[in-house]
């Protein structure tokens, strides 16, 4: 039953980008400095947004789990922020496509660029490790931390770029700028990308969380069918 | 504790000085790394005030890595740690002793790098003498807390040498950032002020951050 | 300009729903080999036991 309604939430989020695709495509217009290419944004800034709370919840379900030692929160943690880094890829590759248009090139080291790079390397890494540590104890411990240390670093790190002079674009959603930048179409717009893409991101998490909790158990079998092993073996 | 740190500082650089293993390969490195350089720009233009900062603090990340690596690896034979862990001296204690032997090591091989560097590469780096203090003390601290709790991290696993670095220049890249920064104006002989001002204070803020995570998560890490 | 706003958009599109898409094949392929070995060690266990 939670499998169907998991794949139907999923689908539905599916068609809901689809039907976005349409709109965005047939309904709104060009913007006036930017013509076509302003339509990347839909994709840009709700996946940027998707990324930040897949990596709160990480570093939030990373220090329950090592408080509590919880590992549950443990595999929420690592769900999160693999979803988040998949996400961290979409908004990193719309963006330098829009680049390439706007600014003329792929790359820039802008503040909120380079951050975005040291982001996905930070969690990178935090994946890396989780699959150097075997045992599952250890790994919640090691990782937990780790993941602590990096939601840590990301903050204070989006802090200290932004001092450097940033080529960025501003905020234009009305919520930080009280309105008036932002035409009200282009930014419902964008409201409902977000919500597609956050139903496919729940989804995503579910799933992955669902797989790790199966590792889990099958670790937890393996060691039982070694240890039944050598007690064959012994006895 | 902090009675238990000293004791755990001593022992570690009493070891490290007895055998200098980690010292003299850190060493020979930054100095081969410092001849490098030469090769990858005109070593007598102008242009190189402009990145000193840079180099050298890319050279001591580098070279602090190889020394803090060995900081948890030292404790392997003879299982030294599970003995450390199951003794009186709390995990705090352990990470914060052995963070200042760290320091201690990596605040050597600057003082032996920064005069050859001016040496070489004609660039007075001792006109502030006070200011490169404090910026070598506090960029170095970082490197040492954060990569000591990280090498504790990193101790049982096969690729240690290999995630350390993967794992800790992401997160440092702030202090060595505002390192490098304060570093080029000192080597031009111009005091930090105003605006530049912002950088100690991230470099400071940066270590109360990471030096309190890094206690309070130690115990986390290495006990239980 | 225009079409090559056009296309750079299509690219982006593209892009965007490429990664999504790569990340859930990955996701459903490495759930069906964890499912696979989970099976074959329940399988193995049971025949132990019997």
């Amino acid at each position: 039953m939670f499998d169907k309604i998991l794949f139907g939430v999923g689908a539905a989020s599916g068609l809901y980008l689809v039907r976005n695709l349409y709109t965005m495509l047939m309904v709104l217009p060009d913007e006036a400095a930017q013509g076509m290419i302003y339509r990347i944004m839909f994709f840009h800034i709700p996946s940027w947004w998707t990324c930040f709370i897949c990596f709160f919840i990480a570093g939030a379900a990373s220090g329950y789990s090592i408080a509590k030692k919880n590992f549950r929160a443990d595999s929420l943690a690592v769900a999160a922020t693999e979803v988040g880094l998949a996400f961290t890829f979409v908004g990193l590759a719309t963006g330098m496509i829009w680049a390439k248009i706007i600014w003329g090139i792929w790359w820039t080291w802008d503040a909120r660029l380079t951050w975005a790079f040291i982001t996905a390397l930070t969690y990178a890494a935090y994946l890396m490790m989780r699959n150097m540590i075997p045992d599952p104890n250890e790994r919640m411990r090691v990782s937990g931390a780790l993941n602590v240390f990096s939601f840590a670093s990301v903050v204070i790190c989006y802090k200290a770029i932004d001092w450097w002079r940033t080529q960025h674009p501003g905020a234009v959603m009305s919520f930080r700028t009280g309105g008036g930048n932002i035409d009200p179409a282009m930014e419902g717009m964008t409201y409902q990308n977000l919500f597609a893409f956050l139903m496919l991101c729940l989804v995503l998490v579910t799933v992955r969380l669902r797989q790790e909790e199966s590792l889990r158990t099958l670790e937890g079998m393996r060691r039982l069918a070694f240890t039944r092993q050598r007690i064959a073996v012994l006895g | 504790m902090l009675r238990m740190s000293w004791t755990i500082f001593l022992k570690d650089v009493r070891m490290e000085f007895r055998g200098k293993e980690a010292l003299n390969a850190s060493l020979a490195f930054a100095l081969v790394v410092l001849i490098l350089f030469s090769f990858a720009f005109d070593p007598t233009s102008e242009q190189i005030r402009e990145i000193t900062g840079g180099l050298l603090w890319i050279l001591f990340a580098f070279s602090g890595v190889l020394l803090v690596n060995r900081s948890f690896v030292r404790e392997q034979s003879n299982d030294c740690l599970d003995v450390l862990l199951v003794s009186k001296v709390p995990a705090s204690s352990l990470l914060l002793g052995k963070t200042m032997a760290n320091l201690v090591f990596i605040l050597l091989v600057e003082a032996v790098c920064l005069p050859v560097f001016s040496v070489l590469y004609n660039i007075s780096m001792f006109q502030l003498p006070l200011w490169l203090l404090g910026v070598c003390l506090l960029a170095s601290w970082a490197i040492a807390i954060l990569g000591t709790a990280f090498a504790a991290m990193t101790v049982n696993l096969r690729l240690r040498e290999l995630m350390l670095p993967v794992m800790l220049y992401p997160m440092i890249i702030p202090a060595l950032a505002a390192a490098m920064y304060l570093t080029n104006n000192i080597a031009a002989g111009k005091v930090p002020v105003g605006d530049d001002l912002i950088w100690v204070r991230l470099l400071v803020g940066f270590n109360v951050i990471f030096t309190t995570l890094s206690l309070g998560l130690i115990d986390t890490i290495l006990v239980d | 300009m225009d079409q090559r706003n056009f296309t750079y958009m299509f690219y982006g599109f593209a892009a965007a729903w490429l990664i999504l898409a790569l990340y859930v094949v990955s996701l459903v392929s490495r759930g069906r080999k964890l499912a696979d070995q989970l099976e074959t060690l329940k399988r193995t266990l049971s025949q132990e036991k019997g």
